[in-house]
């Protein structure tokens, strides 16, 4: 358990090191959450819909600040397997996916705090409409927190399956594009899943990706009432079960199969 | 029993080779990287294990640090599989990769190597101890701080070597470890395994091309190619196979000596040295000398073998390498 913790809390302290990274990623993301909060007032502007402007734009701010959350990737450790360096962590005492689960969540926590917390303060001071308002109540926050939680554990979960792929494929570019376009169509990234038709949502919120962020934020924003919280819950934990099982299964086929090139 | 036990171990690796125009398809190819190798090494032994580019040298290390399966054999160390059990086995082993990097990039040595102590859950105290003692013997102390990207190459080398020390293992593979280091840092480097192997009975198995390394380190060499075991023994042992051809240069305070020589041995005259080149096979070094002494009055005398490196390369092509 220590060589887990250890391995998480030396993962933040790297990430603090690129604090350069940080701002560029905060102007990035500010930049992408207003050029879409524009588009949906001007599309407001001409015809509104069911769900209220302040709702859509504190969605996008939400899905904005925590993106780095659902989409960072580990450099480092795909370069492990690009350069082999990741032999020696092959002959470490440890299991390999909750090594490497422990060092892919830490750097999406500490990632996405970094960046997200000074961007919500910004967005918050945005005018209504335009900016973040808070939460539809103080239960309704702490139950997105905690469905933020099982969030994070389905997107190391996701991470770590790429982290396989590439110890096949060897390039992670391919596959990652691959998921990254599921992942932001899904997840409600690219436009809020409260606006996709309600029939298409029924499938969408089933997905593991709308566990992502989407539940999180529609608890935070109160659409879904805070009793729903078990059934979210369980519905995170159910798919954060299997893709943890398929990681795992994947990891331990690579381990049988593998080939350290050149030397 | 012997602490490494080794035997008929074979490991394939399946190669895709690029499409062939005219072939919907890509061949593969079965490229067998050991083809069943057997040895046995004593703990506290420091063995050499040396051969071309691509003999099997880094397949074996890594069959043995755990890393890969192979396909048919068994091998044991210390009375533990290395690819069963993966977990409680690495545990007691080292291993240096000369190419490859265990540390951190960007944050400081001592933090990589406070988190190997997590992950190997070596106590506190040991730790410390451990570390004070590798700091001293590698004298890390002035870059103990730096992150490892501002490291010269010896003194990466160095930290690294501490950083597959620390947990104390019984087994210490080493590939590759001399590759790039100038001369101070080879030497240095020696001087540190001669000590951990004296020091603590780590055992030691070290590949390299540095003939150096060997003749310096390794009581025992072993030589692998094409994926078999082609010599187990002693370096002099080896080497006098191959080693067929002395030179003497020999001066004389005599004007014109007297020199009646053997047949088979080559006289080469440049300035006033004279090169003597003999097989000591057909006339034993002695004889020789007593010739040469009895043409007249040496000034100066020198006696070469062959260079190591020669000596290697002409092992590999007669083993066909």
């Amino acid at each position: 358990m220590r060589a887990y913790l250890s391995v998480f809390r030396m993962r933040l302290k790297m990430e603090l090191q690129y604090r350069g990274a940080m701002l560029g990623g905060i102007i990035c993301q500010m930049f992408f959450g207003i050029v879409l909060v524009a588009l949906y007032n001007a599309l407001y502007e001409s015809k509104a819909q069911v769900m209220p402007i302040e709702q859509v734009s504190t969605y996008v701010w939400l899905q904005q600040a925590f993106f780095r959350m659902m989409v960072a990737t580990d450099q480092d450790l795909y370069d492990k397997v690009k350069t082999g360096n990741i032999s020696y962590d092959l002959c470490r005492p440890v299991n390999m996916y909750w090594f490497y689960y422990t060092r892919i969540a830490a750097q999406k926590l500490m990632g996405s705090l970094m960046r997200g917390i000074p961007m919500l303060i910004v967005a918050f001071l945005l005018p209504k409409g335009w900016g973040l308002t808070l939460p539809h109540s103080i239960p309704g926050l702490l139950s997105g927190l905690a469905a933020l939680f099982f969030g994070l554990l389905c997107m190391c979960a996701l991470e770590n399956i790429t982290m396989a792929f590439s110890m096949r494929t060897l390039d992670p570019r391919g596959m990652a594009s691959l998921l990254s376009l599921l992942m932001v169509t899904f997840s409600g990234n690219l436009l809020p899943l409260t606006l996709f038709p309600d029939s298409w949502q029924k499938v969408i919120t089933l997905t593991p990706y709308a566990q992502l962020l989407d539940a999180p934020i529609r608890l935070y924003s109160g659409e879904y009432p805070v009793s729903d919280l078990p059934v979210i819950l369980l519905r995170q934990a159910v798919w954060a079960v299997i893709l943890i099982l398929l990681g795992i299964w994947f990891w331990k086929k690579n381990q049988k199969k593998m080939i350290i090139q050149g030397g | 029993m012997s602490y490494i036990e080794v035997e008929n171990l074979r490991k394939t690796f399946t190669v895709r080779k690029k499409r062939e125009a005219g072939k919907l398809f890509r061949e593969k190819e079965i490229v067998e990287a050991l083809k069943g190798i057997s040895f046995t090494v004593d703990k506290g032994e420091l063995v050499g294990y040396i051969g071309p580019n691509g003999a099997g040298k880094s397949t074996t290390v890594k069959i043995l640090s755990g890393i890969l399966t192979p396909e048919s054999g068994r091998a044991e160390v210390g009375g533990r599989v290395p690819w069963k059990d993966r977990k409680e086995y690495v545990r007691h082993i080292g291993v240096v990769f000369g190419q490859r990097s265990q540390l951190w990039w960007d944050v400081p040595i001592i933090d990589s190597f406070s988190l190997l102590k997590d992950i190997y859950r070596i106590p506190e105290k040991d730790y410390l101890n451990r570390l004070q003692e590798l700091t001293d013997a590698l004298q890390l102390k002035s870059f103990m701080r730096k992150p490892l990207r501002l490291l010269s190459l010896g003194q990466k080398m160095r930290a690294e070597l501490c950083g597959s020390l620390l947990h104390s293992p019984e087994l210490l593979f080493l590939d590759e470890p001399t590759i790039g280091l100038d001369a101070v840092s080879k030497l240095a480097l020696r001087d540190f395994l001669k000590w951990e192997n004296k020091e603590h009975g780590t055992t030691i198995m070290l590949t390299t091309h540095d003939m150096e390394d060997i003749s310096a380190l390794c009581s025992r060499v072993m030589v692998l190619g094409h994926g078999q075991k082609l010599f187990d023994g002693k370096l002099p042992e080896l080497l006098e196979r191959f080693d067929t051809v002395r030179t003497v240069v020999v001066k004389y305070n005599t004007e014109n000596p007297k020199l009646v020589l053997p047949a088979g041995v080559v006289k080469d005259k440049k300035d006033d040295e004279i090169h003597i080149t003999y097989s000591p096979v057909d006339i034993p070094t002695a004889d020789m000398l007593a010739i040469l002494q009895n043409a007249g009055t040496i000034s100066e005398m020198t006696l070469q073998s062959e260079n190591i490196d020669h000596l290697i390369a002409a092992m590999y092509k007669e083993m066909d390498l």
